[in-house]
């Protein structure tokens, strides 16, 4: 993203999948940390983590990233961005995505975890194309 | 982009199917994408602003489809 500062945004949908029995109470957690100010630290923090994310790892790891302990625990146990994320799943199907990660840049599919040269070609492609 | 999208070497029949499949996919991808149900950019389709990262007139917009798990 520094490379590209000023030219490309990122836009993350929760797309937790059905296999991962763990995946949904970790995307929920992530909503919770973004409802107090924390999203991006605790983003990261799951992708380090993964794929501990039992209720009181997604506890600890908030708590590590400066999050208030209680606040985000009454998020979390609340279940309070069940229908949110539940809603960029919802948006995924609709789109015919199937597998994680896929991104979409400026409209065009790239499915997988591919090396940062891909995402240089795909994204300098479309800044031309945006010109 | 086959071998991309899959991953893994596989056989030549096996490749072949795999052909059919993912092309066809993302060609329905594509057209939906490309103003077929919702002709709105992807970056506006209710995304939560804290999951947003970047200037806002960006020229390039990533949408990122993922699992924490």
């Amino acid at each position: 993203m520094k490379e590209y500062e000023g030219r490309v945004r990122l836009v993350f949908k929760d797309f937790p999948l059905p296999s991962h029995a763990l995946a949904r109470p970790a995307h929920e957690a992530a909503r919770c940390a973004g409802a107090l100010g924390r999203y991006w630290p605790y983003h990261d923090r799951l992708f380090a983590a993964q794929p501990a994310f039992e209720r009181d790892a997604l506890v600890r790891y908030a708590v590590e990233v400066g999050l208030p302990r209680e606040a985000f625990a009454r998020c979390l146990d609340e279940r309070r961005f069940v229908s949110a994320v539940e809603a960029d799943v919802a948006q995924a199907r609709d789109l015919g995505i199937r597998s994680t990660p896929t991104f979409i840049i400026n409209g065009r599919p790239l499915v997988g975890a591919h090396p940062v040269e891909t995402f240089r070609t795909v994204i300098d492609e479309a800044l031309r194309a945006a010109r | 982009m086959l071998r991309v999208v899959n991953g893994a070497r596989v056989t030549s029949a096996r490749r072949s199917r795999v052909y059919t499949i993912s092309t066809a996919w993302l060609l329905a991808l594509a057209t939906l994408l490309a103003g077929g149900a919702d002709a709105r950019p992807a970056s506006e389709l209710g995304a939560d602003p804290t999951m947003i990262k970047g200037a806002p007139a960006a020229p390039v917009t990533i949408v990122e489809f993922s699992d924490y798990q």
